[in-house]
C-alpha cells in the first residue's frame, strides 16, 4: 500500500493532468457548439453581402455555383467544413499542448493569440498580482498582530471588517473609487479610465492606483481574519504552552514556534491566492477598463475568437491545478505528518 | 428523531441563539427584508414587473434624476416631481353652445431656484371615434406679481387635440416656446421690425413672430436654445423693475417663486363623453423621490425594494441547493468509499479545475444570453456545490469511524438508512452555518451576471440596476444615487447572511469541522 512521497506526487500529478485534458475537452465542445451558431449566422450575412456587392459591381446576380463557391470558402475559413466532433477534438488538443495559432477576429491588436495571452497576463500579473502581495502583507502583519490577543480592539475590528467585506462586490466599490476619486474629488483624470491604453509608466502607475486601493480593500480583512484563526489555533497547541513555560520570550514563541507550525496552511494559501490573481477578475477589469486577462476574455466573447476564449480558459484551470499540485508538494515538504500520512494513504 | 426531541434541540438551540448579537440583529434585519419583500406590490404597485422594461409608466418622470433631498445640501434648490390630479384641481363643467368645456384650475407652489423640467399632462379620456372630436386643451398660466412686468397672464397652448392614451409634454410643444416669446415680446423684452398688429388673429400674429424670429440670427439662436420652463418660472426683470435684456432671460435665469395659477380649459363636442378621472399634471422634477432616477425615469427606490425579491430568492435557492446536494455528495462519497469514493473525488477537483465566472458567461450565452431566474439558479447549483462536497466528506469520514455506526451496521441497516439517519443529521448544523454563508456568494454571481447583462432584463434585480448604472456611464457623468443604492443592498444583504451564519456557526458549534 505503501508508496513514497514522490510516487504520491506522480501520481498527483499524472491525476491533475487527466483532470486538466478532461476540462479543455468539456470547454472545447461547449466553445465549439457556440461557435457553430454564431459563425453559420455570420457566413449567412457575409454571403449575402457579397452578393450584394456582386450585383452592384457587375449589374447581374451571380450563378448559384458562384455563390456555392464563396460560402464554400467562408466555411472553411472559419472550419465549419469539418464535423463537430472533428473540431472539438482539433481545438482541445492544439489547446491542450499550447498550439494556440491565430483568433479570426483580432483581439487586443492582434491575431496571435500568444501573443495577446502574454500581454493581457503581464498586465494582469502588474495589477492583481501586486495586489495580492500586498494584501497578504496585511493579512500577515494584522492576523498574527490579532491572534496575539483575541478579543482586542485589533481583533474584533478584524472579524467585523472580514464581514462587511466578504459579501462587497469588489468591481461596485471599484465604481465607487472612481466616483470618488476621479469625478467627486478630481485627483486622477478621468480619461484614465474611460479609455483602455495609456502611455508612460507614471500614468500605468496611477490608473493602477485605484484598482490596487479596490482590490487589497475587499480582501485584506478576510486575509487577516483567516490567518488570525489559524495562528490563534496554534497558539493553542500544546508545545506553545511549553515554550511559554520554558521562557522562550514571546516574539519567539510567535514568530519562530507558532508562526513554523501554522506556515503549511498559510503557504497553501498564498500559493492559491498568488497564482490565482494571474487569471485576473472580469468585471473588474472592465470597470477599471484594464486590458489584462479578464477583459481579454470579455472582449474575445464578443468577437467570437474561439481559440483565444480556449486558450483563456486554459490558463485559468492550468493555473488551478498547478497550483492543487504545488500545494500538496509544499505541504508534505512543511509538514512531515502530511507527507507520512498521503504517502501511506494511497 | 422523534417529535419531542426535535421540539426540545429547537428550544435549546434558540436559548442559545438569543444571546448572540450579531445573529439577532442579522435576525432583525432578514425579518424586516422579508416583509419589505413581500409588501412591494402593496407599497408600490402589483403591475411593476410588468411595467419595468416597457417604460410607458415612467414617460412622467425625469430621466437621471438626483433624488429630493439633495436639496438639502446645496444653495440651489432643484424642483422636485409634483403630480396633481383631479382631486388637487377645481373642476368646472359648462355646456357652451355645442360644447362642453371643463375649466381645471390648481394653484402650483414654485420655490426653487431651478424650475421643474417640463409639464406633462395625461390621463384625458374620451370616447371620440374620429381625431378630429378629441377634446382639446388649452392652458394659461397666471404668474406672481413681479416689478415692472405688465402682463402676468400667459397662454401656454391653446386648442391642442388630446388623442386617447396620449400625452402633452408643454417642454417639448412647438407653440408652447412660441407663446412664451409672444409674452416676452409683449411684455417688450425684446422688439420686432415689424410690430406685430394687435387686430389680426393670434394665429396669425404667431406666425409673424416666427418668420420675424427666423429671419433675426441672434433673437432665433435664443429662440432655439431657450429653455421654455425656464422662462415661464423665471424672472424677467431685475429687483429694480427694469426688464431683463433676453439673453438673461435664456441663460441665466434665476427661478421666480411664488404661486403659479393654472387654468386648463379642456374643450370637446357636446356628444362626446370625456373622462377626467385619471388625469394628471406632472411638474416634471429636476430632483425625484428619496433616491432619484435611472435613465429611462425609473425610481432607483422602486428597484431597490422588488430587488429584494430577486436577491432573496436567488440566494436562498442557490444556497440550500448547493449545501444539499454538497453534504450528499461528501457523504455518500465518504460512506461508500472505495473507487466510488475516487471516481467522485476525481470528478469533483475537475468541477472545481472549470473557472467559474467564465464557464457561467459561457453557458448564459449557451442559454441565448438572456438568461430567466430558474436557469440562473441552475447554473450557479452546478458550479456551487464543489466546496461543500469536500468538507463534507472530510466530516463524515470521521463520523464513520464511530462505534455507534458500526452498531447501526451490525444490526443490518442499510446505507441508505445509515447516511440518512445516523450520518446526515450529525452534518446538519454545519449544513445550516454553511447555507447562510453561502447566500452572499450567490447574490454576487448573480450581480456579476446581470452586471454583464446576461440575465433576462425584465428582472428587476440589483445587479441589472447595476448594469444600467454603468451602460449610462453613471460613473463617469457622478450620477452616485445609480451607483451606490444597489451595491449597498447587494452588501447589506450578504452582511445579514454572513450575521446569521456565524452565529449559527458559533452555536451549533461544528467540533467535527475540519479534518
Amino acid at each position: 500500500m505503501a508508496m513514497g512521497f514522490g510516487k504520491y506526487i506522480a501520481y498527483r500529478t499524472v491525476n491533475a493532468v487527466i483532470i486538466l485534458f478532461l476540462a479543455v475537452l468539456l470547454m472545447s465542445a461547449l466553445f465549439t457548439k457556440l461557435a457553430t451558431i454564431q459563425y453559420t449566422a455570420q457566413v449567412d450575412s457575409d454571403v449575402q453581402m457579397w452578393v450584394q456587392g456582386y450585383f452592384k459591381a457587375h449589374h447581374r446576380a451571380p450563378t448559384q455555383e458562384q455563390i456555392l463557391n464563396y460560402k464554400a470558402q467562408l466555411m472553411h475559413k472559419y472550419g465549419l467544413d469539418k464535423s463537430y466532433w472533428g473540431r472539438t477534438w482539433m481545438y482541445t488538443v492544439d489547446t491542450f499542448i499550447f498550439r494556440w495559432g491565430n483568433s479570426i477576429e483580432p483581439v487586443f491588436g492582434t491575431h496571435n493569440v500568444v501573443k495577446q495571452i502574454e500581454g493581457a497576463l503581464a498586465r494582469t500579473i502588474l495589477l492583481f498580482t501586486t495586489a495580492q502581495v500586498i494584501i497578504i502583507l496585511i493579512g500577515l502583519a494584522l492576523g498574527v498582530k490579532s491572534a496575539q490577543i483575541p478579543g482586542s480592539l485589533l481583533d474584533r475590528t478584524i472579524s467585523i471588517l472580514a464581514m462587511l467585506t466578504t459579501s462587497l462586490p469588489m468591481w461596485w466599490l471599484g465604481m465607487l473609487m472612481i466616483l470618488l476619486f476621479v469625478v467627486y474629488l478630481g485627483w486622477l483624470p478621468i480619461t484614465l479610465y474611460s479609455q483602455v491604453a495609456v502611455s508612460g509608466w507614471v500614468n500605468i502607475l496611477k490608473k493602477m492606483s485605484l484598482p490596487v486601493l479596490t482590490i487589497v480593500t475587499v480582501s485584506f480583512g478576510g486575509w487577516s481574519w483567516i490567518i488570525r484563526n489559524i495562528m490563534i489555533g496554534t497558539m493553542q497547541e500544546d508545545f506553545i504552552m511549553v515554550a511559554r513555560a520554558k521562557g522562550v520570550p514571546e516574539r519567539k514563541v510567535i514568530y519562530g514556534h507558532a508562526l513554523k507550525a501554522a506556515a503549511p496552511p498559510i503557504v497553501t494559501m498564498i500559493i492559491f491566492a498568488m497564482l490565482g490573481s494571474m487569471s485576473g477578475a472580469i468585471i473588474t477589469e472592465i470597470v477599471f477598463n484594464w486590458p489584462g486577462m479578464g477583459r481579454l476574455y470579455w472582449e474575445a466573447l464578443q468577437l467570437n475568437a474561439v481559440r483565444t476564449m480556449m486558450a483563456l480558459n486554459y490558463m485559468f484551470a492550468f493555473l488551478f491545478v498547478f497550483s492543487m499540485v504545488l500545494a500538496d508538494i509544499l505541504y508534505g515538504y512543511l509538514d512531515p505528518r502530511v507527507r507520512v500520512g498521503a504517502a501511506a494513504r494511497a | 428523531m422523534r417529535w419531542v426531541d426535535f421540539k426540545d434541540s429547537v428550544k435549546r438551540f434558540w436559548s442559545e441563539y438569543k444571546h448572540q448579537v450579531s445573529g439577532m440583529v442579522g435576525l432583525a434585519l432578514l425579518i424586516i427584508l422579508f416583509v419589505l419583500a413581500l409588501a412591494a406590490p402593496v407599497l408600490t404597485s402589483p403591475n411593476i414587473p410588468k411595467e419595468w422594461q416597457t417604460g410607458q409608466a415612467w414617460i412622467t418622470n425625469p430621466k437621471n434624476a438626483p433624488p429630493s433631498w439633495e436639496n438639502y445640501f446645496s444653495s440651489v434648490k432643484k424642483a422636485p416631481q409634483k403630480v396633481f390630479k383631479l382631486g388637487d384641481m377645481q373642476v368646472k363643467h359648462q355646456i357652451n353652445g355645442s360644447q362642453n368645456v371643463y375649466t381645471l384650475t390648481f394653484s402650483y407652489d414654485m420655490r426653487y431656484n431651478v424650475p421643474p423640467k417640463n409639464i406633462v399632462i395625461t390621463g384625458i379620456a374620451s370616447n371620440a371615434s374620429t381625431p378630429k372630436d378629441n377634446p382639446k386643451v388649452s392652458i394659461m398660466v397666471q404668474r406672481p406679481k413681479e416689478k415692472g412686468v405688465k402682463y402676468e397672464n400667459i397662454l401656454l397652448l391653446q386648442d391642442s387635440p388630446f388623442p386617447n392614451g396620449g400625452a402633452i409634454q408643454l417642454g417639448y410643444t412647438p407653440q408652447v416656446k412660441s407663446l412664451l416669446f409672444y409674452w416676452l415680446y409683449e411684455n417688450g423684452v425684446f422688439h420686432l421690425l415689424m410690430p406685430l398688429q394687435p387686430q389680426l388673429p393670434l394665429s396669425i400674429r404667431l406666425l409673424q413672430l416666427n418668420q420675424q424670429l427666423q429671419m433675426n440670427n441672434t433673437l432665433y439662436s435664443y429662440f432655439q436654445s431657450a429653455d421654455p420652463m425656464r422662462i415661464l418660472f423665471g424672472q424677467i426683470t431685475d429687483s429694480k423693475g427694469h426688464l431683463l435684456p433676453l439673453r438673461e432671460i435664456v441663460y441665466n435665469t434665476t427661478g421666480l417663486m411664488g404661486n403659479y395659477k393654472f387654468t386648463l380649459l379642456i374643450r370637446s363636442p357636446k356628444d362626446v363623453k370625456v373622462n377626467l378621472d385619471n388625469i394628471e399634471v406632472t411638474m416634471v422634477g429636476r430632483t425625484f423621490g428619496s433616491l432619484g432616477t435611472d435613465q429611462y425615469g425609473r425610481p432607483i427606490s422602486i428597484g431597490l425594494l422588488w430587488g429584494i425579491r430577486i436577491a432573496i430568492a436567488i440566494g436562498l435557492s442557490v444556497a440550500i441547493s448547493t449545501v444539499l446536494i454538497g453534504v450528499l455528495y461528501g457523504v455518500t462519497s465518504a460512506y461508500v468509499g472505495g473507487w466510488v469514493d475516487e471516481l467522485l473525488q476525481r470528478f469533483n477537483e475537475f468541477m472545481m479545475t472549470l473557472p467559474v465566472l467564465p464557464m457561467l458567461i459561457l453557458l448564459s450565452l449557451y442559454f441565448g444570453g438572456k438568461i430567466s431566474l430558474t436557469q440562473l439558479v441552475g447554473i450557479l447549483v452546478l458550479f456551487g456545490w464543489m466546496g461543500t462536497a469536500k468538507v463534507a466528506r472530510s466530516m463524515a469520514l470521521q463520523i464513520k469511524e464511530q462505534t455507534y455506526i458500526e452498531a447501526a451496521r451490525a444490526l443490518g441497516a442499510g446505507t441508505g438508512r445509515i447516511v440518512f439517519k445516523h450520518i446526515v443529521p450529525q452534518l446538519l448544523p454545519y449544513a445550516f452555518a454553511n447555507i447562510a454563508l453561502s447566500v452572499p456568494g450567490a447574490i454576487l454571481s448573480e450581480a456579476g451576471l446581470s452586471f454583464l447583462g446576461l440575465t433576462n432584463p425584465n428582472m428587476i434585480s440589483w445587479g441589472r440596476m447595476l448594469n444600467d448604472a454603468q451602460m449610462n456611464g453613471a460613473t463617469i457623468n457622478g450620477y452616485w444615487w445609480q451607483v451606490i443604492p444597489p451595491g449597498l443592498a447587494i452588501a447589506t444583504v450578504g452582511l445579514i447572511f454572513v450575521l446569521i451564519g456565524v452565529s449559527l456557526d458559533t452555536v451549533l458549534n461544528p467540533r467535527l469541522k475540519r479534518a
